[in-house]
């Protein structure tokens, strides 16, 4: 809608963003940042609708929020209809995309949920606090998806 | 009630930064994933060199905070469950390009295939949690709370 944004905004600008992001949630509750146990808490509130940290459920809703205002407000319109693929769909069509990204998706929330993190609970703020445990998540997740995107590049044949 | 305030103004932000940097595209995670791009690197690294020093001086001066008492990182040993989740999560992440925090954020942009991401992580994380009974402590890098609130 707006143009106030640039297309990208640098690293440099969102990696110490999301820092002190944890920071700050640390300093006023306590609270570990990670999107996976925002994620489990909407998903039990949506099945069972007791029992959940209400509050991962507004950081759930919160990142939702976020993505829209700065995708949909405040940077230039972009194409209508987009699949958020685009080249994933140039190498392959629909009906092989899907099952891929949900199979891909379904394993990682597997893995998500068996690791007890993702990229934001053990990759940014487990290894924030030092912890073993997160930097040997986050080792590990790094070396298994730098392979795996190898892999599938020599599958395909060069085309990923 | 202050709880929930605090968790929506940090997701709105922290879903703003991540959309900001196009991690919520699969181009993005696909090209860092390729070595052929080092900015997402990069930004994990410096997101860890201004958290993990700050977190250091609130830790060393016993830091009270506002709603959780006194601050208390954790610092857990990596057992088998680690190792065995990091490297599935590492596998979807390459097929799947997203995780947790940019799928949600794909599904805003107006990405339809943001909706197939997030029906799959959803799913995998719920067949872990059936396989592992409801009172398995869940979620973040480092949980501590299963307080429920509601």
């Amino acid at each position: 809608m707006l143009d106030l944004l640039p297309h990208r905004i640098p690293w440099f600008v969102v990696g110490p963003g999301l820092g002190l992001l944890i920071v700050a949630l640390f300093a006023i509750t306590n609270q570990p940042l990670g999107a996976s146990g925002a994620n489990i808490q909407t998903s039990g509130l949506l099945r069972r609708g007791r029992d959940v940290a209400v509050w991962r459920v507004w950081y759930f809703a919160g990142m939702i929020g976020g993505g829209l205002l700065v995708t949909r407000v405040l940077t230039a319109d972009g194409p209508g209809i987009r699949s958020g693929y685009d080249s994933l769909r140039d190498a392959f069509p629909l009906w092989a995309v899907v099952p891929l990204v949900f199979g891909g998706a379904t394993i990682l929330g597997y893995g998500a949920g068996l690791a007890g993190g993702c990229t934001s609970g053990h990759g940014l703020c487990g290894t924030a606090q030092r912890s073993p445990a997160s930097a040997t998540v986050t080792l590990t997740f790094l070396s298994t998806a730098i392979a795996t995107t190898f892999a599938l590049h020599v599958v395909t044949g060069g085309s990923l | 009630m202050r709880m929930n305030t605090i968790g929506f103004t940090i997701g709105i932000l922290f879903g703003g930064l991540l959309a900001g940097a196009q991690l919520h595209e699969y181009d993005t995670i696909h090209a860092m994933l390729r070595l052929q791009e080092a900015d997402v690197y990069f930004l994990m690294a410096s997101a860890i060199a201004v958290s993990a020093p700050l977190l250091w001086i609130l830790e060393r001066r016993n830091h009270q905070t506002p709603l959780g008492g006194r601050i208390s990182l954790s610092r857990s040993m990596p057992q088998r469950h680690h190792v065995k989740g990091g490297a599935l999560f590492g596998v979807g992440w390459a097929i799947a390009g997203t995780c947790p925090a940019p799928a949600l954020v794909m599904l805003s942009s107006g990405a339809f295939l943001g909706v197939v991401a997030m029906a799959g992580i959803f799913l995998g994380l719920h067949l872990n949690t059936a396989r592992a009974s409801e009172a398995a402590p869940i979620g973040d890098g480092e949980h501590r709370e299963l307080v429920t609130v509601a």
